[in-house]
């Protein structure tokens, strides 16, 4: 057991590494550096002496790579060109709302989802099952710069009901945030809702039609007892998984998401950030959002072995 | 409960969150209060100093005023300069101070003032991008209390449009270092809370010189996004914006909102290297250019009306400087200046563009099937959007570019001057250099004319770029709104706009 979390931990440094590598490689293999793509049409002279100096950028690759690593480490993420401040200062307040909009999303669409798929599932093919299925696979396919422009028109034009884009500042207190993000955490859960309700009902029938269930059936025990003591157990199950890589890919949902409702999270600013040519800014944010990526994976990964004895391969 | 109320009552949740959020944002407020948005593009460093390469310059436009501004019909008029005279030789001009203005902080308007402001933009440690505008101002002389005398290293008899620039702000004698955080000016309002990330805020300035702003307030939220900025229009948490070009149809039949538009001085072009063979031939620079069927590329590039045709004319329609010059598609006349310059069976092109901004390659896509027809066989090259300014453009033989705009003499020295660090044609021409400087020299304005008009068609005749149309500009903004004219943000009087009650 402990042997396998180590071996889980250890995939998650290797990828890490490996990312931060490929993070900055790419920054390399680029036309130009930093500081052309920062000045633009004024990268000439003086100007872009000053700032490659500033940067460091006329020391060798690997040089600056070990440096950039070294204070990734320590928790200094360098500074922005364009925006001439501390990164993690930058960073901070962003991923703080981030978690916010996401926390929203999730706290919504999670029960949700799981309320929604296991009804499908017990419901399998009946006109329930089939309204939920259909919405949810339209809830999938529909991106969310669209879903998100439409509920702006419904809720916020036409009907008035919810503020249009987020107006509040990046420091603006949570309560506020949240009371500002009903509609982009909609639009947030509409996705999440979909992908989990659909595992789940897929899961929900598998184990209705597994042996087990059947035996329980046959010796006569209420349905509604199978459900609970057998059905819901053994289905939520893989769906921990899939609620983990879906609250990863909700970083990525974000992006698009907070640029169509002008959210102040670590989306906008990674949008913002590529816009103005700020490099290091988005190198930091990638990166960021990687290792948020692998650590959801690895904490899902070791939830599951937590609560599922079948997967403890190796036993101590 | 039933399985179809659970449901119910969840979207009965929804409902009630989103109500309780609409009635959380709007509060009930008597008071007249503008809402604009910014686009955020110096990612939250906006400055309060009008001379920082960062500039705020939403929120500077209100906050201070300049000496000169351009009204409506683009001429100067007074600011906080009642009077200018130059000297016989446009190298020196006096300025006479308007009485009785004060900034916010109460201390009078005087001639220091504007020494102190002016002398500032030839600060190397400010980097400021107004030196390659009023870089020829040598000193400010004080005369008097409210006269100020401008001494210039040349001759330059347009000194008072320059003057009119949008950065050219005229701020306390000394106040260089605070600026910045205290926004301290004579304009008509006053920094009430300043926070680029967020909302700033800029209440009126009851003293103004010019009179009382007719708002109580106006307020600058950041919204990154043009999509973002045009839903907050739509959802009314802006009362004000400027809109692209596809999102004004928006906008204009709803009765909610007025849209507006206006010719501007920006452009995209196409240019070629005259230092580089076969454009060192001023026949081939002619062909290319007129193998283009211009009033084409509005229609299928900007939309019928809503671009203006311009015969490779940097200068915008509405300047009084402008040339009208006359460039329809001529494929004959292409063909045969080709033949005479030694290319009967035409030439192949490598044309490089870029996803850089929006329409730089469809821009480059319709050229390549005009000129086709007149032989000019053209390849596009697509270059990444990454060092495209530092390694394609100025560098590749033809490539396209794109400008903002900018007053005749400026745009004229900046992109076409010998030797200035801009000129992207590498045009070079004693001739038209000699024109640029008659301009400057001449303070009587059909002779400053007469040059720059001449300027511009040696540019149609012989010049190295290629420049269709100029686009146009939209405003789309709340019916309420009043007092806000046709022209761009800096040039609105914005202490006359006012909202009417709902």
């Amino acid at each position: 057991m402990l042997r396998l979390i180590f071996q889980r931990f250890g995939s998650a440094c290797f990828t890490l590494v490996f990312i931060a590598v490929v993070v900055f490689g790419a920054v390399e293999l680029m036309p130009g550096n930093a500081c052309t793509a920062y000045l633009g049409r004024d990268a000439k002279g003086a100007k872009l002496e000053n700032c490659e100096a500033r940067l460091g950028l006329n020391r060798p690759a690997v040089e600056r790579f070990g440096e950039w690593a070294g204070n990734v480490l320590s928790g200094d993420l360098g500074t922005s060109v364009h925006r001439n401040k501390p990164i993690t200062e930058l960073v901070g307040w962003r991923l703080r709302n981030t978690i916010v909009l996401s926390a929203v999303a999730i706290l919504f669409g999670v029960p949700l989802a799981i309320f929604l798929g296991v009804l499908a599932g017990l419901n399998r093919d009946r006109p329930l099952d089939l309204f939920l299925s259909s919405t949810s696979i339209l809830a999938m396919t529909i991106p969310e710069f669209v879903s998100a422009t439409l509920l702006i028109l419904v809720f916020s034009i036409s009907l008035g009901w919810a503020s249009g884009v987020v107006i509040v500042g990046y420091r603006a207190p949570v309560l506020d945030l949240v009371m500002n993000s009903v509609l982009p955490a909609v639009t947030l859960a509409l996705v999440l809702t979909a992908h989990i309700l659909r595992m789940v009902r897929a899961s929900v029938i598998e184990v209705l039609e597994s042996d087990y269930v059947l035996m329980a059936r046959l010796k006569g025990i209420p349905f509604r007892r199978i459900v609970w003591r057998h059905v819901l157990p053994n289905s939520l199950l893989p769906a921990i998984s899939i609620i983990g890589l879906t609250m990863a890919w909700l970083l990525g949902g974000v992006v698009i998401v907070e640029s169509v409702y002008n959210y102040p999270g670590l989306g906008r600013m990674a949008v913002d950030a590529v816009s103005d040519r700020d490099i290091p800014l988005v190198q930091a944010i990638a990166l960021l959002i990687c290792s948020i990526y692998i650590l959801t994976n690895l904490a899902t990964d070791l939830l599951a072995l937590l609560l599922n004895p079948r997967l403890r391969t190796f036993r101590t | 409960m039933s399985k179809s109320g659970v449901i119910g009552s969840g979207f009965g949740i929804v409902l009630a969150c989103a109500l309780l959020t609409a009635a959380w944002s709007q509060p009930a407020q008597a008071e007249k209060v503008l809402r604009m948005a910014h686009d955020l593009s110096m990612g939250g460093k906006e400055s309060l100093d009008p001379l920082s390469p960062v500039r705020f310059w939403e929120v500077n436009d209100l906050l201070y005023n300049r000496l000169v501004r351009l009204n409506e019909k683009g001429e100067i008029e007074p600011e906080l300069a009642a009077s200018w005279t130059p000297n016989d030789s446009a190298t020196e001009w006096t300025i006479k101070l308007q009485e009785g203005v004060r900034f916010h902080d109460g201390s009078p308007l005087g001639a220091s003032d504007v020494k102190y402001s002016l002398e500032r933009i030839n600060d190397p440690a400010l980097e400021s991008p107004v030196t390659s505008v009023l870089g020829m101002i040598d000193h400010v002389e004080v005369i008097d209390a409210l006269t100020a005398k401008i001494v210039l290293s040349a001759k330059h008899a347009g000194l008072p449009i320059l003057l009119s620039d949008y950065r050219v702000r005229i701020i306390p004698d000394g106040s260089g270092a605070t600026i910045e955080q205290t926004g301290i000016g004579s304009g008509p309002f006053k920094l009430e809370e300043y926070d680029p990330e967020g909302r700033t805020i800029l209440v009126a300035n009851p003293d103004y010189w010019e009179g009382a702003p007719k708002l109580d307030r106006i307020e600058y939220l950041a919204i990154s996004d043009a999509d973002a900025r045009a839903q907050a229009l739509l959802a009314g948490q802006i009362d004000f914006s400027r809109v692209a070009q596809e999102q004004g149809p928006l906008f204009a039949g709803n009765p909610k909102f007025v849209l507006s538009e206006f010719p501007s001085g920006g452009w995209f072009g196409i240019v070629f290297r005259t230092d580089v063979a076969p454009f060192t031939d001023p026949r081939v620079r002619k062909a290319v250019r007129i193998a283009a069927n211009r009033e084409e590329m509005v229609k299928l590039l900007a939309g019928e009306g809503h671009a203006i045709v311009t015969c490779d004319n940097p200068v915008k329609a509405s300047d009084p400087y402008r040339a009208d010059l006359d460039c329809p598609q001529d494929t004959e006349l292409a063909k045969s200046l080709l033949a005479e310059a030694g290319f009967a069976d035409g030439i192949d092109i490598d044309l490089h563009t870029s996803n850089l901004e929006t329409g730089m390659v469809r821009f480059a896509e319709v050229y390549q099937q005009q000129v086709a027809k007149a032989g000019i066989r053209v390849k596009l090259v697509i270059a990444p959007g990454d060092g495209y300014w530092d390694d394609v453009w100025m560098k590749e033989t033809v490539v396209v570019t794109s400008w903002d705009e900018r007053p005749a003499d400026q745009i004229l020295n900046e992109a076409y001057r010998s030797g200035s660090s801009w000129n992207e044609s590498y045009f070079s021409s004693p001739e038209f250099d000699a024109l640029l400087d008659k301009a400057r020299a001449s303070l009587d304005f059909a002779e400053a004319k007469q040059a720059m008009v001449e300027a511009q068609r040696m540019l149609f005749e012989t010049g190295g770029t290629f420049i269709p149309y100029q686009q146009n500009v939209q405003f789309a903004y709340d019916k309420s709104l009043t007092g806000i004219t046709p022209v761009i943000e800096d040039q609105i009087r914005w202490d006359l706009v006012d909202k009417a009650e709902e």
